[in-house]
């Protein structure tokens, strides 16, 4: 597929310049150069250095020669690069994390310490532990449920009240306050996440630990709560840009009849911005998925899980922390392994990414009436 | 497109701007303002009237001292050049300009014998009895019915939610009678009858503009107010809207700006005219401001010598 | 025209009813105060105020802000006040206030009188079914004012009679914590208020359309002042906290500005130890990703927006850019860790990091880039292209200056998130937890000199040992410190949050007032 595209993009691309053979000739050395550079930094030949001055050579005489087209190949190529790196990533991570696939199978994605039973059948296998390097196993399944409470409970606090704050600041406020307040949370939203780390390790841990008697220091309820905040600022604005692009004419319509309003608001500004909104709560809960430092410090990063499951004190481990917190001494197999918990966190994310993508289109189209 | 035509009426602006603006530095050209020109008698009662309203967006004077009675059950024509303060007026009329944070209304408007412009008017009972009309058709992301059944559905008239469905106690075929009687008002029922669980955001231009009509007739206002409802419409739909504006004099006080003086002439029963800098020349019968206008102004602009 | 129906338009002034309305909710507000004041360690929950215990104080107010909810509803049921109900305070309502007191019957049931599930199950699903038709069945006035004041009444009784009072603790066996007082009296009083006053909202504007705005608008406004003092205080609190370590043995003097944290690094020979290398790691490790990330994420823009027809190679490239802006920033990291750190040195680098957050700046810029292209009007193209100029004059000389503005608060903004990154440089660079100012990388390495053998010329412009070093940054200097223990550099660990905290903030306050400001000047 992408290899179809990209020749129909180098045919379109032939066909508007004219180009004769010196400018392809200097085209497919420099391609080859750069392809050598690359190939020799992925095997390690050594080869990157002469490669790159090669290339660098072809592009200063294509860019003396030939400037419109050297321009257009150069942009071509980054925009292909930019492919390469998600690519790359992407080959890399799951190359790397099939040893620990192929050595547990999907136990990895399932296994539980003792086996689960229902009615006498088994329905989750038991590993007897859920990771230990000693005698190699490794289950993630701690892991996501751990990113999984935090998760909920980071959406619970961010979702409702990000939303609610973002229609104060869209159709409420008045306009002094929505333009000192909109900017001041954009810059928030920059607030990076080991501040977060920081003021959880140093005062909200404590807190917790006095006030709810915890038997050590760090829960995902903290963690969850830490993240949601975090990501509050961000849900706030993107669903505010995202009221903010519905229609006055549509408001006023509903005005004109007679509706308050906060009617108007319930029944037509939040539906009509249902995709940006619910865009913005999809990428607060990526965000929340994907945050990695705050938890790291707050949480004890045992890998178990909570007991019972439900408890939302418990101080165990989330994908990201259990990659933050093992790989400076992990061996081979446990590197995968976290591997593994990166390509788990990836498609995830992933998948989130898209559907939020797929919800916008879908209502963008709904409201031009097609 | 719609850029293209905001360019060409602010252009048309500029130069009715430069004309009028011409005979005001001859000065002798300059024709005063009468009073007796906007009195304009009629039996019975105004179903509004305005005492000296003015609007300021910011500094720009946009409308001067302008006081009318407008009587019940008729159609009042606004008309004069773009630009020249008629959508302002009207949407005075229910406190649109509230919506519109650089305007400041001043003066009185009377409806049912009280100001609208006092404190502690419920702006929501307001526009329930004052429905409006839009230039270009403004319907909800929502199904046909829905659209219809808003205000109703909003004001408590008509319950469909999902708790009156669950305890059997809904005014479904309240609505279903409700969006047939204002879709027939509004002579769109028998195109739309089929799908009316449809979003109305698929009708045409024109079933649009029609379905803004039937939504606002479904709150049963007294008084509707009409903004150039047929602008952006073709002749067939215009002539519709006009038959149907015409049918509404009946039972509700219409008030209508157009910048069409032929459509102003066909349907209303009287006629303000406005002219450019925001100021009412003459107000009276359409017959009268049609065929023997007081104001020299108002009869170039009607026979086309400016505007 | 009756009198109803013109009283309907044009409203009286306020009346008693809305001053008791107002009353009850600034009760609410006090006991709401004290009740945050207790959170927040200002007072303790045994202190005693008039002669009252805080949880006492506390009780009394729930008390009368319940009580006076269930008046005000009362009042207008029986019509002693003209107010414009519905028929019924709704599904959602009801459906809130079956939740609430599914959850005070359970709890009471089974933890103050400890039955079993087979009792509590039960008569929580009663009680939450009574409180939900409450909400549904009578008119909204009782419907909405019932249930939340009766919760209030309920949570003012049990403190005033001390169920809950200072002594109490609640250990629920599931959960591996304890409930204290000085956490679930604040925590019931502040829940209890919000009901109440949402309550004593719709009253206010007498139920029904209005009234229902009213109550929302309340929860609403205190929601974004809420949220909005959590981020403040956030900020606030740093300062405060930080602001003593960063400017400690600070002094202008005829030598110069003395500023130690900023200068010094790590050493037991000095007084105030400071974050110079972790500074200077950020400004390269920006400098660095700006470097390698912003030609090619505009390259790309530039080749999307002008060059490539919409099809399927750009919507690779969207899917592409989408999910690098979405990946998560540990999985960069580990991405470094085990495909860079081997190839560039076999050690953690500056270089490595450069290359992560430089593939993180990728998606950032190119986005925003895209916008801003996209944002060029096609008439300077048509225009610059009816003279005569090649399609790549154009770009070059129209179409890149008029982007310009927006390309560059995509790369500030970009920047100020990746130089707050932790996770990546954890991985890929750093070394020391506590460099020295010695450790800090010196990137810039300007030396000319000739020589005897080829090329006669020893000229270097970049320190390659230190680019392939390991080096620390803001970020990863504070989570070092986090690591380290706290306890003996917290004051350390807030300096340098400070100081963090003012290079990641300037970024984005320059950037959105960047944002801003070009954007008003393409409106007008
Ligand atoms: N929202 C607004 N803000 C500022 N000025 C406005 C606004 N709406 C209208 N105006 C000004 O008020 C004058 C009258 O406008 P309008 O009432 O729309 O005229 P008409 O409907 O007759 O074409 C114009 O000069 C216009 O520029
Ligand atoms: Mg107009």
């Amino acid at each position: 597929m992408a290899e179809s595209s990209l020749k129909q993009s180098f045919d379109t691309f032939r066909a508007a310049e004219d180009i004769d053979a010196s400018a392809l000739l200097a085209g497919a050395v420099g391609v080859v150069f750069l392809l050598t550079a690359l190939t020799s930094f992925v095997l390690r030949l050594g080869l990157e250095v002469p490669a790159i001055v090669g290339f660098v050579v072809v592009l200063g005489y294509g860019w003396y020669a030939h400037q419109g087209l050297t321009a257009k190949a150069v942009t071509f190529l980054m925009t292909v690069s930019t492919v390469l790196i998600l690519g790359m990533i992407t080959v890399f991570l799951v190359l790397e994390s099939l040893h620990a696939f192929r050595l547990m199978g999907v136990n990895m994605l399932v296994g539980m310490d003792e086996p689960v039973t229902v009615f006498g059948v088994t329905v989750l296998p038991g590993l007897g532990n859920f990771w230990q390097p000693s005698s190699a196993t490794y289950s993630l399944v701690p892991a996501m449920w751990g990113t999984f409470v935090t998760t909920l409970i980071a959406t619970a606090v961010a979702a409702p009240l990000g939303v609610a704050c973002a229609l104060f600041l869209a159709e409420i406020a008045p306009n002094w306050a929505r333009e000192i307040v909109k900017p001041g949370i954009e810059i928030l939203a920059g607030i990076p996440s080991i501040v977060y780390g920081f003021i959880g390790f140093t005062v909200l841990n404590t807190y917790v630990f006095q006030n709810f008697q915890t038997p050590s220091q760090g829960s995902f309820f903290l963690v969850g709560g830490v993240i949601g905040v975090m990501a509050l600022p961000t849900v706030v604005s993107v669903a505010e840009d995202s009221l903010d692009t519905v229609p006055d004419s549509m408001k006023d319509g509903a005005l004109a009849l007679g509706s308050t309003d906060w009617q108007t608001m319930t029944s037509i500004t939040l539906p009509a911005a249902f995709s940006g909104v619910s865009a913005a709560v999809l990428l607060g809960v990526g965000r929340a998925i994907g945050e990695t430092m705050a938890a790291t410090v707050i949480l004890g990063n045992t890998v178990g899980l909570p007991q019972p499951l439900y408890d939302v004190f418990g101080n165990n481990v989330t994908l990201t922390t259990l990659i933050a917190s093992q790989y400076g001494d992990a061996g081979e197999t446990q590197l995968s392994a976290l591997f593994a918990a990166g390509v788990v966190l990836f498609v995830t994310v992933l998948f989130l990414s898209l559907t939020s993508l797929r919800i916008e289109a879908k209502l963008k189209q709904e409201l031009s009436g097609d | 497109m719609s850029e293209t035509t905001s360019k060409a009426q602010t252009q048309a602006d500029a130069q009715t701007g430069q004309q009028s603006g011409g005979t005001t530095v001859e000065g002798e050209t300059q024709e005063e303002l009468r009073e007796e020109w906007v009195q304009y008698e009629f039996d019975g009662q105004p179903a509004i009237s305005t005492r000296d309203v003015n609007v300021h967006y910011g500094d720009d004077h946009a409308l001067h001292d302008i006081s009318i009675d407008i009587p019940k059950n008729s159609v009042t024509a606004l008309i004069g050049p773009s630009g020249c303060g008629k959508s302002t007026f009207l949407r005075c009329l229910n406190r649109m300009n509230d919506r519109i944070k650089a305007a400041d209304v001043s003066g009185e408007v009377e409806f049912n014998g009280k100001n609208i412009y006092d404190k502690g008017t419920n702006l929501v009972e307001l526009r329930k009895r004052i429905g409006q009309v839009f230039q270009s058709p403004n319907p909800f992301p929502k199904s046909i019915r829905k659209n219809i059944s808003y205000g109703p559905r909003k004001h408590g008239d008509i319950d469909v939610s999902l708790l009156s469905r669950l305890l059997g106690r809904d005014d479904s075929d309240e609505e279903d009678e409700l969006v047939e009687r204002c879709l027939r008002q509004a002579a769109l029922w028998d195109e739309v009858k089929d799908r009316l669980d449809d979003n109305a955001l698929g009708l045409s231009g024109g079933q649009q503009q029609r379905l803004c009509i039937a939504r606002a007739l479904a709150t049963d206002p007294e008084v509707l107010l009409m903004d150039e409802p047929a602008s952006a419409l073709d002749p067939i739909a215009t002539s519709r809207i006009e038959d149907l504006i015409s049918d509404l004099a009946e039972d509700y006080t219409v008030v209508i700006v157009t910048h069409s003086m032929q459509q102003a002439a066909r349907i209303s029963d009287q006629t303000a005219v406005f002219l450019t800098g925001g100021y009412l020349v003459e107000y009276d019968d359409t017959d009268k401001i049609f065929e023997n206008p007081e104001s020299q102004r108002v009869e170039d602009y009607i026979t086309g010598k400016f505007g | 025209m009756s009198d109803a129906y013109d009283r309907n338009l044009v409203e009286s002034e306020s009346s008693t009813y809305q001053r008791l309305a107002a009353s009850i909710v600034g009760v609410g507000i006090l006991a709401f105060a004290f009740a945050l004041a207790a959170l927040f360690d200002l007072t303790a929950i045994d202190a005693t105020f008039v002669g009252l215990s805080l949880s006492n104080l506390l009780g009394v107010g729930t008390t009368l802000v319940g009580l006076g909810v269930v008046g005000l509803g009362a009042v207008s049921y029986v019509g002693y006040v003209e107010t414009t109900p519905d028929r019924s305070a709704g599904l959602v309502p009801a459906v809130l206030f079956g939740l609430l007191w599914f959850c005070v019957a359970g709890l009471v049931v089974s933890q103050t009188f400890g039955f079993g599930a087979l009792v509590w199950l039960p008569a929580a699903l009663l009680v939450g079914a009574g409180a939900a038709g409450v909400a549904i069945f009578p008119r909204e006035d009782i419907g909405s004012t019932l249930p939340a004041g009766a919760f209030a009444l309920l949570v003012g009784l049990v403190f005033l009679t001390n169920v809950i009072g200072p002594d109490w603790a609640w250990s629920p066996t599931d959960f591996s914590a304890t409930f204290t007082p000085k956490i679930v009296v604040p925590f019931l009083t502040v829940l209890a208020v919000l009901v109440a006053s949402w309550a004593a909202g719709k009253a206010y504007d007498d139920f029904g359309a209005r009234g229902r705005q009213t109550g929302a608008y309340m929860l609403i406004a205190l929601n974004a002042l809420g949220i909005l003092s959590v981020l403040v205080i956030l900020v606030a609190f740093v300062v405060s906290k930080g602001i003593g370590p960063l400017f400690e043995g600070f002094s202008v003097g005829a030598s110069g500005i003395d500023w130690p944290f900023v200068q010094n690094g790590n050493q037991l020979t000095n007084d105030v130890n400071g974050v110079f290398p972790a500074i200077v790691g950020t400004f390269w490790l920006v400098v660095g990703s700006v470097i390698m990330a912003v030609p090619l994420a505009v390259g790309a823009a530039v080749f999307l927006t002008e060059y490539a027809e919409e099809g399927r190679f750009t919507q690779v490239v969207e899917l592409a850019t989408n999910g690098l802006w979405s990946t998560p920033s540990i999985v960069f990291g580990l991405f470094g860790y085990a495909f860079l750190v081997p190839r560039l040195g076999n050690s953690t680098s500056l270089l490595s990091g450069i290359f992560v957050l430089g593939f993180m700046l990728i998606p950032l810029v190119l986005i925003t880039s895209r916008e801003a292209i996209n944002a060029v009007p096609d008439e300077y193209r048509d225009a610059s292209a009816a003279l005569g100029v090649s399609q790549w004059q154009t770009i070059k000389s129209v179409v890149v200056p008029a982007a310009m503005p927006g390309v560059i608060t995509g790369v500030i903004l970009g920047v100020g998130r990746i130089a707050g990154e932790t996770a990546p440089i954890l991985l890929v660079m750093s070394g020391s937890p506590f460099p020295s100012k010695r450790q800090a990388p010196n990137v810039l390495d300007i030396s000319f000199s000739f020589t005897s053998s080829f090329p006669f010329v020893d000229a270097s412009l970049i320190s390659q040992e230190a680019l392939l070093n390991s080096a620390s940054a803001l970020p990863y200097q504070l989570y070092a410190i986090i690591t380290a223990g706290v306890g003996q550099s917290e004051a350390f660990g807030w300096g340098t949050t400070l100081v963090l905290l003012l290079v990641v903030l300037s970024f984005y306050a320059v950037g959105i007032a960047s944002r801003a400001y070009f954007r008003n000047k393409l409106r007008s």
